[in-house]
């Protein structure tokens, strides 16, 4: 089998093709089949993938708009790589979960699923920024449909909040990458989007500051971050949970990459400018998710409100502008969608025992007939909490330490986001699980139409949680590449400002 | 590899696997099968561990420090953490303390839990538990270290809150667990502080680094050092991190015992003893960890001597003899800490076995007040509840006495201001007596209640519904609780054994290390010590001779002073109390730690969630900042609603147009 992206990236769009014209009661079936065949690309890159090469590989360079310089070039490397697979195994693992269940319109439904998941890999592929940014907007317009037509709960004030934010968002970032490209191109040189020519041609400080801030706005609204989550409660409530999962792992992950494959290389000066900005941000986002989380009784807001302090860790180690915070960011972005995903299904699974209300205080005493269920919980809990040993502590240490190198206050006012992470995932557990038993509750085990979906998760949790250097040792040498090569590769300078010396 | 590696990876990976076998297989085993075979797992690992030390010692000296690195664990761009451990005297001598007295205390659980609808859990958690300190003790860097102290904490959450039913159970293990967790963020901080100017992880690198690059009492250094501190007081219960500890009592006893015994409370300990390169260049540091262990010492002491909760009694007692190892290891007595390290582990196991015997024979009161006269009933577990309080108290020729009494020589050695620990140390000693036996009165002196009554006649009858004693709720016995057959030493051979054991050990382990005579564990220790200025040092004769006789007199003389008020004329009691009202009222709650932590941690955390919940999420999120889109909501939502579908293509169109209209806009411009 040959290796090309653009099989990979188009294959869930034919599947959703097919699950559109076919009978409805394959619909699910032919989904399924799509995302496991992503999911199976997505493994043989991870294998196939040279670790030791700083450059971009499987790179596919056709022209597309000639006279607008915007190419159709999609590449991988060590920013990329691991969250194309994630992508693969959460829409895997949220169709497999949607597919064990009955849904209305089931051809549209997964139609648009699957559009959604060529979207997401789109963006993450794109090596153009031109490409980067219709994937990106496209990424959310099946979202509106899946929430607003399959959703729960306010459904439609929900889609509406969603899409005022990320249109102003959207349009924000669509002048910024205009610009970027004119701008950069005002000299000699033809007009490009190429990620590999915009970061040869670095732009003005002045024109740089407002175009990072007009990229910045568009990312930090779809982590959500503090203050610009206004969208997410609504959102959170109104999703159907599979989409939701794939949305709070997948799509929230595009944006944090979104700032280390275009902020940081395009606009160094800027992303130096700005860095206490966006660092104060992230450690808000920290302390204000947080504490939104041990306060809030919904089961999936306790969760959503948990990603925008986990999305605050992930800015955080972005704008330490070091390999190490890079490093970090990276993983701990696999690490929080391998992990939020199972903890929204388990969230569905406790609330199917406590007569289908996700509110903690109507739950309580679930873990006694689910050994099970309780053990995965906890697992779950556990790496929410970043616990040491898991890799999201990993991931948290690099970024920790990589903003106490220059930045030692806010690296230490963040880490007492772990101490609240502690407190509300700790909380969501035993408000569950352990206690008294709920008025309406009843325990029972996983089921095996469940556990087909958690249980391997969970597994991957603990495989990643033994072995972080498997992702680690991926993106090393994109994140820190060797110097020499470093210097033929980019000459406008080095994306991240390389490791100071020690002593 | 090399047998040393083997030996050590053997001792830490029996217990693991062990927890994963009795998680798998231990409900299909009949009987107590669960319990043996955990039972067997550790004492597998104890093995292991005796093995670690022969090939050990069959080396020389400066072959003594091995690093078995089993693979990369996080590292890239300049931080090398890998997965290792390091083998030399001090983490010998600590797996083997710990899977030893481990050892003991499953094999009394498998009689003690039998009752218990949790026992195949009770026996998963605690190999789990065991393995997390062997990981901590056995660490080869700084990660592997901060994660064996995580997954301790995170283990210890599961066995306090092991009867998860208990409202009280549950609260104590999220309290814990969260001071815990405060406690491994000062490891992390404190680890970054050192990074930051050695540039490597591993122990010995670090080390040795540190040396070329510390002058001593660098600023860094001294910031690093007092957040490691931090780290050890948390799991060490030193204060003020120390209101965890008495509430953790709501576990079953033999986790009690576990945890403040062989494991978890000496972690702080070992830590300090660990960093000790590292102390000895940050002297305040250090002086900050005597002068906290010597508060705590005192403190604990005063509390133990207040409270009426059998366990929790003994719960105060082991703060107090942390304390004295805290005090000790911070002021470069390191042998002599550890020393009391395993000594306070025989002798404190041995006290919670045989106070968990009462307890059991009690029905699960833990209540002072309501015990008395048990000496007749339960001759065996009164024997032991002596031995263990007389190695406590420090009398001669008791373990306790000698490993206390050398590590107030050794701070008495150091002058200066030194002394006033020295002074508190024996005062420390004084009440020590006091309270162990003021325990051991109580609980076996006086008139029988009706329970010992039942007992010496042969039988003994339960309440067919148990209460909690803290709540007045009723048990769920239904998951994990003792029922109605209650398991005492007296009947139970396993029990017997592990505190016949204990017993021994705790009578004649004093003398592995006498002053001027014995010093097996000095000679063990030193090459992990080799590079330390405090640790050879000579003790004059006479201040040995002053110091030894002055302990066993101020151990004796406390236990006459509980003998007088609580046996010979209870009267006095009352009187005392009367009279320092205040001070019992001061000790009785605790010294109000509870409510000062409440008051300057609690309710401003609390307070901050509820802002953000209610003030700051109601109108700034929802109300100004959303203020437009809400009212577009509000106002379109009706309309809309008609045609949602429509209005999402439109705004895919609009994207669509955008796109279009804002390339030509800087085409044209360009």
């Amino acid at each position: 089998m040959t290796l090309h992206l653009s099989i990979m990236l188009w294959l869930p769009v034919a599947f959703a093709v097919l699950a559109l014209v076919a009978p409805p009661r394959f619909a699910g079936r032919l989904a399924l089949l799509g995302a496991a065949l992503v999911l199976g690309y997505a493994v043989t890159y991870l294998v196939d993938f040279d670790s030791g090469s700083g450059v971009l590989q499987y790179v596919t360079d056709e022209t597309w708009i000639a006279e607008l310089g915007i190419s159709y070039k999609l590449g991988l490397d060590g920013l990329n790589l691991l969250l194309v697979a994630l992508t693969a195994i959460l829409f895997f693992s949220c169709i497999l979960w949607a597919s064990l269940r009955q849904w209305d319109r089931p051809r549209l439904f997964y139609f648009h699923f699957l559009v959604a998941e060529t979207a997401v890999l789109g963006a993450l592929l794109a090596q153009d920024l031109a490409l980067f940014v219709v994937f990106f907007d496209l990424m959310l317009v099946p979202f509106f449909f899946l929430t607003g037509m399959w959703g729960g709960a306010r459904r439609v004030q929900a889609t509406m909040k969603l899409v005022i934010y990320t249109l102003v968002g959207s349009l924000l970032m669509l002048t910024a990458a205009v610009a970027t490209g004119v701008l950069a191109a005002a000299g000699p040189p033809e007009l490009s989007f190429a990620f590999s020519d915009l970061a040869e041609r670095p732009l003005a400080e002045s024109s740089q500051n407002w175009i990072f801030l007009f990229f910045a706005a568009a990312f930090l609204v779809k982590m959500p971050a503090f203050p610009l989550h206004g969208w997410m409660p609504d959102g959170y409530r109104a999703m159907p949970l599979p989409v939701l999962a794939v949305f709070s792992g997948v799509l929230s992950k595009v944006a944090a990459y979104g700032f280390l494959r275009v902020c940081l290389p395009l606009f160094p000066d800027a992303s130096d400018h700005f860095q206490t900005l966006l660092l104060l941000i992230a450690v808000a986002s920290i302390l204000y998710g947080s504490a939104m989380a041990f306060t809030t009784t919904e089961a999936r807001l306790i969760l959503g409100y948990s990603s925008v302090a986990q999305l605050g860790f992930i800015t955080l180690g972005v704008f330490a502008l070091n390999a190490q915070g890079a490093q970090g960011a990276l993983l701990q972005s696999f690490n929080h969608g391998l992990v939020v995903a199972p903890a929204l299904f388990i969230v569905a699974l406790l609330a199917a025992r406590a007569s289908g209300s996700e509110d903690i205080r109507d739950m309580g005493g679930l873990g006694m007939r689910a050994p099970i269920l309780a053990t995965m919980f906890l697992i779950v809990a556990f790496a929410t909490l970043a616990l040491p040993g898991s890799a999201n502590f990993a991931a948290e240490f690099y970024i920790l330490l990589g903003v106490f190198t220059d930045h030692m206050v806010i690296a230490i006012v963040a880490s007492t986001g772990v101490i609240l992470a502690a407190i509300y995932a700790l909380r969501l557990f035993i408000t569950t699980m352990h206690n008294r038993t709920g008025a309406r509750v009843e325990s029972r085990e996983l089921s095996l139409r469940d556990g087909l979906v958690l249980v391997p998760l969970v597994l991957a949790i603990i495989a990643i949680a033994l072995y972080p250097q498997f992702a680690l040792e991926r993106s090393e040498s994109t994140v820190a590449p060797p110097p020499t090569a470093a210097a033929e590769l980019l000459p406008g300078g080095t994306p991240f400002a390389p490791l100071e010396e020690t002593p | 590899m090399t047998s040393l590696k083997l030996f050590a990876w053997l001792t830490l990976l029996l217990p693991l696997a062990g927890c994963i076998a009795v998680a798998l297989v231990g409900r299909r085993l009949p009987g107590r099968g669960a319990g043996y075979l955990a039972t067997g797992a550790l004492a597998g690992s104890f093995a292991a561990a005796i093995a670690t030390l022969v090939t050990l010692t069959g080396r020389e000296a400066d072959e003594q420090q091995v690093v078995a690195v089993a693979w990369d664990y996080a590292n890239t761009v300049g931080i090398d953490a890998q997965l290792s451990l390091l083998v030399d005297p001090l983490s010998v001598f600590m797996i083997l303390v710990v899977s030893g007295v481990s050892t003991l205390i499953h094999l009394y659980s498998i009689s003690y839990m039998a009752s218990d609808q949790g026992y195949v859990r009770f026996f998963a958690y605690l190999n789990f538990f065991v393995f997390s300190m062997l990981l901590l003790v056995l660490a080869g860097n700084f990660l592997v270290l901060i994660i064996g102290w995580a997954f301790v904490g995170a283990a210890s959450y599961l066995l306090i809150s092991f009867w998860y039913r208990r409202t009280t159970a549950t609260s104590a293990g999220i309290k814990a667990f969260v001071i815990n967790v405060l406690g491994d963020v000062g490891l992390v901080l404190g680890t970054f502080f050192i990074f930051k100017h050695v540039g490597t992880l591993d122990f010995l690198q670090s080390f040795e680094n540190a040396r070329e690059t510390f002058e001593p009492g660098d600023g860094d250094l001294t910031a690093g050092c007092i957040l490691l501190l931090v780290g050890a007081f948390a799991k060490s219960a030193q204060v003020p991190l120390h209101t965890w500890l008495p509430d953790a009592m709501e576990g079953p006893t033999p986790v009690s015992s576990l945890i403040h015994a062989a494991t978890m409370v000496t972690a702080g300990v070992y830590l300090i003893a660990r960093m000790h390169p590292l102390f000895e260049l940050a002297p305040t540091a250090a002086d900050v960890g005597a002068i906290v262990g010597c508060l705590t010492l005192l403190i604990a002491a005063t509390i133990a001597i207040a409270v009426t909760d059998l366990k929790r009694v003994i719960a105060y007692s082991t703060m107090s003899q942390i304390g004295y190892m805290v005090m000790a290891v911070s002021a470069g007595a390191y042998a002599a800490g550890l020393f009391h390290l395993m000594t306070h582990a025989f002798f404190k196991a041995l006290l919670f076995m045989a106070a968990g015997s009462v307890i059991a024979a009690m029905a699960g009161q833990q209540n002072l007040d309501k015990m008395g006269g048990f000496r007749k009933a339960m001759p065996f577990t009164f024997g032991c509840m002596v031995i263990g309080g007389l190695a406590l108290s420090g009398v001669p020729p008791f373990s306790g006495f000698f490993s206390k009494d050398e590590i107030l020589l050794l701070i008495g050695d150091r002058g200066g201001w030194y002394w006033i620990l020295y002074v508190a140390g024996y005062a420390g000693a004084f009440m020590t007596g006091i309270y162990t036996f003021r325990m051991i009165f109580r609980t076996f002196f006086g008139e029988p209640v009706p329970e010992a009554r039942e007992l010496e006649e042969g039988h003994l009858h339960h309440a067919e519904v148990h209460t909690n004693p803290a709540t007045g709720e009723v048990e769920d016995t239904e998951v994990g609780f003792p029922g109605a057959e209650h398991h005492i030493a007296e009947r139970e051979p396993t029990m017997k054994i592990a505190m016949g054991a204990l017993a021994l050990l705790a009578i004649v382990g004093g003398v592995l290390q006498i002053p001027k005579v014995v010093h097996v564990i000095d000679d063990f220790l030193d090459p992990t010590f080799a590079g330390s200025a405090l640790y050879h040092r000579e003790l004059g004769d006479g201040l040995i001779a002053f110091g030894l006789v002055l302990g066993a007199i101020v151990g004796v003389a406390g236990i006459a002073v509980a003998y007088l008020i609580w046996v010979k004329n209870p009267q006095i009691a009352v009187t005392v109390r009367e009279r320092l009202a205040p001070l019992h009222t001061l000790f009785v709650n605790k010294w109000y730690f509870d409510e000062l932590i409440d008051a300057l941690v609690v309710r401003p955390v609390r307070w901050f969630g509820a802002w953000s919940h209610q003030t700051f999420e109601r109108i700034f999120v929802n109300g100004l900042l959303v203020g437009g889109t809400s009212g577009v909501v509000r106002a379109g939502s009706s309309a809309v609603r008609a045609a949602q579908t429509g209005f999402l293509r439109y705004y895919a169109l609009l994207i669509v147009v955008g796109i279009v209209a804002l390339a030509f806009y800087f085409l044209m411009s360009a």
